[in-house]
C-alpha cells in the first residue's frame, strides 16, 4: 500500500515532465540531448550555489525570518539565472529553433529541480506507513517549478537571444525576468516570515505560475511578430 | 593484448556495477518504519507457566488496527486492537471477552499517571482509591488467564489521548477501521518471546555479631530480621511493588543502619547476633527464604532466638498485625506480643495476634514466618495485612505504585520494631525507656527511608528478570554491607513450578495509514490530471487535428492496391 502511495507522488512530480515532453514538437524534432545539457548545467549551478551558501550564510538559531540572511540569499539565487544564461547561449544545441530551445532547456532544468529536491525525501518518506499530505503538496510544488522554469527560459531566450526586441517591451520583460527568478525567496519569506502554512504556499506558487506563464507566453508572441 | 585490456576494463566497470547495485539494495533495505505519528513506551502482560498450564498473554508482535470502546456491534476484532483506557473500564466486559475466548487482535490498556512514578507527584485524583482497586481487580483476571493475543499497558499521555479521542470519534460515524477504510495502524516490532533459562534468586544475608564476654564459649543468641525484596505483577516491568515488599525492604534497612550505630561502639552491643536477610523468590511461597534457611548449619538454625519478617507495612493508620503459626499460648509467642505490644501502647499503635496453623503438606506459604516455623524456628511476620494472601495476590502489582505508600507509616513500624527488639536485646522489658527518641542521635531518618523507597518504587524487581548482578541487587548488597559486619549473597535457581518468559516491554508505534480506497482514487485523479495535461499540450501546440490523429488508426492498405 505504502509502495502505491510513493507511486503515485511520484507519477505527480515527475509526470507532467513527460508528458511535456512527449506532447509538445518536442519529442518529434529529438531535443532529449538539449534537456540533458540542460540538467547538467543545473547540477553545476546548484553545487556553485552550496558551496557559496555554506560560505557566506550563517547559521541561524531559531527559525524566523533575517531579512539580510533572506537578501543573501536571493543574491546568490541569481547564480541560477546565470546558470540558465550559460544553458540557453553558450551549450551548442543541435539546429532547433529558438521556440523549442527556451522550452527543452526549462524541461531538463525543472527536471533535474524536481529530481535534486524531491526525490530522495519522496523515497524515503512517502514509503513509510505514515499518512501525510506532505508529499501530494510536493509535487504540486514540482508541478508549478516546471511552469516557472519554462516561463524564466522564455524570458531568458527573449532577453539573450532574440536580437529586435520592440522598445517599450524590454522594461517588462526584465522585470518579469527577475519577479520569476527571485520567485524562491518570495516563497521563503511567505513561509517563514508571514507564516504561510504549506498547502497555502503552495497555492500561491500554482497561482503565480500560471500568470506567470501567461504573461510570458503574451511577451514572447508580442516579440514573435515580425517588428516591421 | 587488447582483448585482455577490453576484458579488464569490462571487468572494473562490472565491479562498479555490482558495488552500484549493492548500494542501491542497501538503500532500499534501509527506509523503515521511522516517522509514526506517535511513539510510545508499553509494557507487557506477564507471560508464565506454572505447573505446566499455560497463564498471561502469550504474544508479544502486535500489527493492527486500533478500535476503541463502543465499537458498532457485529465488528470483527479480530484484526483489530482494543484500546481502553482504565477510567472507562468494565470488567464485566473485559471478563466476559476473556473467559469467552472471543477473538482479538490485542488489548492495550491505558493507566493513568498516579500509577507512574515520574508524573505521579501528588497529584490528588479523586476516585484513587476506585482506580486502586479496580486495577487490583483486573491485575487477577489478567493473570490468572491464558490470553492467545498481546496485552499491553501504557500510561496516558497526550499524543495518545488525541489518536484515542480520534479513533472514537471515527468509530461513532459508524466506520470501524479495517485495511480499506483508513485509521490509526499500531505496530509493535518486537521479537517472539522466548523462555528465561534458570532464572536466579538471589538471598542478601547481613550479620552483625553482638558483645562476646571473655571467658563466655556459649554461641550468642541470634535474632533475625527478614523481608522479601522482589515482586510478581500483572506487568513486570512495571512492577515496583511499594508497599509490598518495598516497605519491607526499606523498614529493614533502617533498622539494620540504627542497630550498627548501637553496636558500633563495644560499650552498647547487645548480646545478640542480628542477622538481616533480604530474601527473594517471595511470591512463589517463599521459595527463597526456604533455600536459604536449608543453606544455614545446624548450630545457627537453633541459636536462632525468633525471626521477625516484614510484608507490607506501608499504608496503614492505626492498626497492625502480628501472624504467627505456633500457637499463641506459646511462651515464646507471648513474649514477643507483649514486647510488641507495649511499645505499640506508647506509640498509639494497635497491634493485633493472628494465628494461622500451618499445613506441611500443602505447599501454599502465604507469610514467610511460615518457612521458619517448617524448620522449627519461632517467627513472626508483621504486616499491615489482616488475612493471608493468596497465591500471586498482593505481591507488588500495577496498582501498589508510589502515590499509596506512606513515609509515616513506615517510620513508626520502624520504630515500633526497633523498640521491641532494643528492649529485648538489653532487658528493658516492661520499663518505659525510649532508645530511639525523636531528636536523639538514634532517631529515625525520615530522609533515609523516603529515599530508599523512592528508589524501590521506580526499580521493578520480578525475580526472574533480576540477572545475579543486576545493579539493584548489588545496590542492596552494597547498603547492608555498610551497617553489618558480613554479607553473603546466595544465588539459587528457582526452579520447579514457574517458566517465565521474556520480553517486558517494547515500544508501540502508531501510524495513522489512508485506506486503499484513497489510494486508487488519488491514482484516478492523477492519471486524468495527466491525460488533461497531455491533451492540452498537443492541442496548444499542435493543433487538435494532431489530437485526434494519434487515436485514429492509419488508413487502410486496400486503398493503395485498388
Amino acid at each position: 500500500m505504502t509502495m502505491f502511495h510513493f507511486f503515485n507522488c511520484a507519477i505527480l512530480t515527475f509526470g507532467p515532465h513527460a508528458v511535456y515532453y512527449s506532447a509538445t514538437p518536442l519529442s518529434e524534432y529529438d531535443t532529449l540531448g538539449t534537456s540533458v545539457k540542460a540538467a547538467l548545467v543545473y547540477l553545476g549551478t546548484a553545487l556553485v550555489k552550496l558551496v557559496c551558501l555554506a560560505t557566506f550564510l550563517k547559521v541561524s538559531e531559531n527559525d524566523g525570518f533575517d531579512p539580510y540572511q533572506e537578501l543573501l540569499k536571493a543574491v546568490i539565487g541569481f547564480i541560477d539565472v546565470a546558470g540558465l544564461y550559460f544553458a540557453l547561449t553558450q551549450l551548442t544545441h543541435r539546429n532547433i529553433s529558438q521556440n523549442h530551445k527556451f522550452q527543452a532547456v526549462g524541461l531538463g532544468w525543472a527536471f533535474a529541480d524536481s529530481v535534486l529536491h524531491r526525490l530522495a525525501p519522496l523515497w524515503v518518506g512517502a514509503r513509510g506507513l505514515e499518512f501525510t499530505w506532505d508529499f501530494i503538496l510536493q509535487g504540486l510544488e514540482a508541478n508549478a517549478n516546471l511552469v516557472l522554469s519554462i516561463s524564466l527560459a522564455a524570458l531568458g531566450s527573449l532577453m539573450w537571444l532574440r536580437k529586435n526586441k520592440p522598445k517599450t517591451l524590454i522594461p517588462i520583460i526584465y522585470a518579469c525576468a527577475g519577479i520569476v527568478a527571485t520567485m524562491p525567496s518570495i516563497t521563503s519569506y511567505l513561509r517563514r516570515g508571514l507564516g504561510w502554512h504549506f498547502p497555502k504556499v503552495v497555492g500561491f506558487e500554482l497561482f503565480t505560475s500560471l500568470s506567470m506563464a501567461f504573461i510570458s507566453w503574451q511577451l514572447f508572441s508580442a516579440c514573435q511578430r515580425p517588428s516591421s | 593484448m587488447v582483448l585482455s585490456k577490453n576484458s579488464g576494463g569490462h571487468r572494473g566497470m562490472q565491479e562498479s556495477m555490482y558495488s552500484v547495485i549493492a548500494l542501491v539494495f542497501i538503500l532500499v533495505a534501509c527506509v523503515e518504519l521511522c516517522d509514526a505519528a506517535a511513539a510510545i513506551d508499553v509494557y507487557r502482560l506477564i507471560q508464565y507457566d506454572m505447573s505446566g498450564s499455560a497463564y498471561g498473554s502469550r504474544f508479544a508482535v502486535l500489527n493492527h488496527h486500533a478500535a476503541a470502546l463502543h465499537f458498532p456491534p457485529g465488528a470483527d476484532l479480530s484484526r483489530a486492537v482494543l484500546i481502553i483506557p482504565l477510567r472507562e473500564l468494565n470488567i464485566t466486559f473485559v471478563r466476559e471477552y476473556i473467559n469467552q475466548k472471543k477473538p482479538l487482535g490485542g488489548l492495550l490498556f491505558l493507566l493513568p499517571d498516579i500509577f507512574s512514578f515520574e508524573n505521579g507527584g501528588n497529584k490528588q485524583v479523586h476516585e484513587k482509591e476506585k482506580l486502586k482497586n479496580l486495577l487490583a481487580e483486573l491485575e487477577q483476571l489478567l493473570i490468572h488467564a491464558n490470553i492467545p493475543y498481546p496485552v499491553y499497558f501504557a500510561f496516558e499521555n497526550d499524543e495518545i489521548d488525541t489518536v484515542l479521542a480520534d479513533i472514537k470519534k471515527n468509530d461513532a460515524i459508524g466506520q470501524p477501521a479495517t485495511a480499506t477504510t483508513g485509521g490509526y495502524k499500531l505496530v509493535i516490532p518486537t521479537p517472539e518471546p522466548k523462555k528465561v533459562a534458570s532464572p536466579t534468586i538471589t538471598n542478601i544475608q547481613g550479620w552483625l555479631s553482638g558483645l562476646k564476654v571473655d571467658g563466655d564459649t556459649n554461641q550468642l543468641p541470634t535474632i533475625a530480621i527478614v523481608a522479601s525484596y522482589d515482586t510478581f505483577g500483572a506487568a513486570p516491568a512495571l512492577s515496583v511493588g511499594s508497599d509490598s515488599n518495598g516497605s519491607g525492604v526499606v523498614a529493614l534497612l533502617e533498622i539494620a543502619r540504627l542497630f550498627s550505630l548501637l553496636y558500633s561502639n563495644p560499650k552498647t552491643r547487645g548480646r545478640y547476633n542480628l542477622l538481616f536477610g533480604l530474601t527473594s523468590g517471595g511470591p512463589y511461597n517463599y521459595n527463597g527464604t526456604q533455600k536459604w534457611l536449608r543453606s544455614f548449619d545446624q548450630r545457627l538454625r537453633e541459636s536462632i532466638d525468633y525471626a521477625i519478617c516484614l510484608n507490607s507495612i506501608g499504608s496503614w493508620d492505626n492498626e497492625l498485625w502480628i501472624h504467627v503459626s505456633k500457637p499463641p499460648e506459646n511462651a515464646y509467642i507471648k513474649q514477643i506480643f507483649e514486647g510488641f505490644s507495649n511499645v505499640a501502647e506508647e506509640l498509639h499503635i494497635k497491634v493485633g495476634l493472628k494465628h494461622k496453623k500451618i499445613n506441611i503438606s500443602n505447599p501454599r506459604v502465604a507469610w514467610e514466618h511460615e518457612q521458619f516455623s517448617r524448620l522449627r524456628v519461632t517467627a513472626a511476620t508483621l504486616s499491615e495485612i489482616s488475612t493471608a494472601p493468596e497465591l500471586l495476590q498482593g505481591t507488588g502489582g500495577l496498582f501498589d505504585s508510589r502515590q499509596f505508600v506512606n513515609e509515616t507509616a513506615i517510620t513508626r513500624g520502624v520504630k515500633l520494631v526497633a523498640e521491641s527488639l532494643a528492649r529485648h536485646i538489653y532487658g528493658h522489658q516492661g520499663k518505659n525507656v525510649q532508645i530511639f527518641a525523636d531528636g536523639g542521635s538514634l532517631a529515625v531518618n525520615p530522609a533515609y527511608i523516603q529515599s530508599w523507597l523512592d528508589l524501590l518504587s521506580q526499580t521493578p524487581r520480578v525475580a526472574p528478570f533480576l540477572s545475579k548482578n543486576d545493579p539493584f541487587v548489588m545496590a542492596l548488597q552494597k547498603e547492608l554491607a555498610d551497617h553489618t559486619d558480613e554479607v553473603n549473597m546466595q544465588h539459587e535457581v528457582l526452579e520447579g513450578v514457574f517458566t517465565f518468559y521474556d520480553s517486558t516491554s517494547a515500544r508501540l508505534n502508531i501510524y495513522q495509514v489512508a485506506s486503499v480506497t484513497f489510494d486508487l482514487l488519488l491514482l484516478l485523479v492523477l492519471g486524468s490530471y495527466l491525460i488533461v495535461l497531455f491533451s492540452f499540450l498537443v492541442i496548444t501546440t499542435r493543433g487538435l487535428d494532431d489530437l485526434i490523429s494519434l487515436f485514429r488508426r492509419p488508413p487502410s492498405r486496400k486503398v493503395k492496391t485498388a
